[in-house]
């Protein structure tokens, strides 16, 4: 068996890159484009920037449940310790489905995209990427946290730049103001996008997993805020932009943020950026999903056949087989505007959920401070009930909401 | 014999009680060929703490102090002993938050991928 070397301890540039690789996906770019075409412009901002506020108060919380529960099973653990084990499982379930749900929609994305710059069958190119992608996995190699924060690094740096040149672009044209400052949305529409921006930061708190190999949960809570500044950064942007998400094809919205631009290598660019997010992405989420269901399985709790772990690669391999085959069905039965809305607006629902949760949690024992000021109890109330009625509205919105096209996806490509 | 002396003496105990479980299975010593790690065990509602040190696989030292340990593994003492007297599975209380682990990923998978052939299923 070969040697492990102990890796090095990850910087704080690490740190936020492992925030954000997590929680940028192509999908990230669905969900702007839907906040886009429902609210539009300066509406757009509102939303994101309304989410971003929250996430952000939302990692100060994380950083203290770090802090007394230092451990990389993350929210589980940490709502576990606070509200039990029955309601933790309870409220993790939808959490986590919905991750493979996302998995699927980001294996469609990468399809469109293969079939839009090199004419390869979209069912085919989003495949390629499932295998791929659980091939590494499966053979235990792991990307490094430097090889991931450089991958981030390239994608916040692209996608920003490009962003900036379809703000551009968009400023040259007549209708730039008109199309900035559109008529107010309804409440129930805001409340909708305010919810469906909570979608775009999903991710960033699984830094909180870090936390075992970083020793010290200091550098924790500062890379949780500083992912959330990035976040709303790179995710502000191309809203600022206010043009190109809503524009070309649905499922390859950030396809038309390269158009945009103007630039030429823009497709091109965006295309290699796309698979590199969505490679570090479903990278994460498989290596993040196999050890729980790893754990899981050896508790009873799933077939005991799924805690099987290979010797030599340290990878659970039947818990990797699972993921593959839940993964593989559910991109192709995941095939309709309709249905892929409802996943994001399911996820928006379930973060703001779990994140609820975790807010509230947070002013329980065992993470409460003794003498804890009441009116910060009061304020951690309101953030709670505050995640829940925007996750809510997203959830409403985007189910039961009337929505522009519902097109089969295949019409998309 | 103190509070602290007992806790102390149960933890060790345990420990005892996982190396020789370990040793007493060859293949599985030699499958970890390669890997030495320090190993620190510590109580976190009792003062007692516990150190096993591995060479190329096998157990090369019990107790003294390790300034810094591969993996520091933190329980309270119950659960501790549990796990190292194979009562208990580690991944329950390490997934509802009883039990944390700080160190790389990879040692704390193959720690607890020893722990699990070791444990009675």
């Amino acid at each position: 068996m070969p040697a492990v070397n102990n890796a090095e301890r990850p910087g704080p540039i690490t740190l936020v890159a492992t925030g954000c690789g997590t929680a940028i996906a192509c999908v990230c770019a669905l969900g702007l484009g839907e906040i886009e075409r429902r609210l539009g412009g300066v509406w757009s901002v509102v939303a994101v920037g309304v989410a971003a506020l929250l996430c952000a108060a939302l990692a100060r919380a994380l950083g203290r449940l770090t802090a007394v529960v230092p451990s990389g099973a993350g929210l589980l653990a940490f709502l576990s310790r606070g509200l039990g084990r029955r309601w933790a499982l309870v409220l993790m379930l939808p959490y986590v489905a919905l991750v493979l749900a996302l998995v699927a929609v980001e294996a469609r994305i990468v399809g469109a995209v293969n079939a839009r710059l090199f004419a390869i069958p979209p069912a085919v190119g989003a495949l390629a990427f499932v295998v791929f992608t659980w091939a590494v996995a499966r053979s235990g190699v792991r990307p490094g946290l430097r090889a991931q924060a450089a991958a981030t690094g390239a994608l916040v740096i692209g996608f920003s730049a490009l962003a900036v040149g379809a703000v551009v672009a968009a400023a040259r044209r007549p209708d730039f103001a008109a199309h900035l400052l559109p008529a107010p949305p309804s409440l129930m529409a805001m409340l909708g996008g305010v919810g469906q921006a909570l979608f775009l930061f999903m991710g960033f708190e699984l830094v909180t997993n870090q936390v075992e190999l970083v020793r010290a949960p200091g550098p924790i809570a500062s890379a949780l805020s500083r992912s959330v500044r990035l976040l709303g950064f790179s995710t502000l942007a191309p809203e600022a932009g206010g043009s190109g998400l809503a524009g070309d094809g649905w499922l390859t919205p950030q396809l038309g943020l390269g158009s945009a631009s103007g630039n030429p290598l823009g497709a091109a660019a965006i295309g290699i950026l796309c698979l590199l997010a969505s490679f570090t992405s479903f990278n994460g989420a498989l290596l993040t999903l196999s050890r729980l269901v790893y754990a899981l399985a050896s508790q009873g709790m799933l077939p005991r056949r799924l805690a099987r772990m290979d010797a030599r690669r340290m990878v659970p391999p039947n818990a990797l087989a699972a993921l593959l085959a839940a993964v593989v069905a559910l991109t192709f039965l995941l095939s309709t505007h309709a249905l892929i809305n409802a996943v994001l607006a399911g996820s928006a629902a379930a973060a703001g959920l779990v994140w609820a949760a975790a807010v509230a949690v947070r002013e329980r024992p065992p993470f409460v401070e003794p003498g804890r000021p009441r009116r910060r109890q009061i304020a951690a109330f309101a953030l709670a009930v505050l995640f829940l009625v925007f996750g809510v509205s997203a959830l409403a919105e985007g189910v039961v909401g009337t929505s522009p096209a519902r097109v089969e996806v295949a019409l998309a490509h | 014999m103190t509070v602290v002396a007992q806790a102390q003496d149960r933890l060790g105990q345990a420990l005892a009680c996982f190396v020789d479980a370990y040793q007493s299975r060859p293949e599985l010593v030699a499958e970890q060929r390669g890997w030495s790690p320090i190993i620190v065990l510590a109580a976190s509602d009792a003062d007692a703490r516990v150190v096993v040190s591995l060479e190329d696989g096998r157990v090369a030292r019990v107790g003294g102090a390790a300034k810094v340990p591969t993996l520091e593994v933190t329980a309270g003492l119950d659960i501790l002993c549990d796990v190292l007297m194979l009562r208990r599975d580690p991944n329950e209380p390490y997934l509802f938050g009883e039990l944390s682990v700080l160190g790389a990923e990879a040692d704390f998978v193959r720690l607890d991928y020893i722990v699990s052939r070791l444990c009675p299923q």
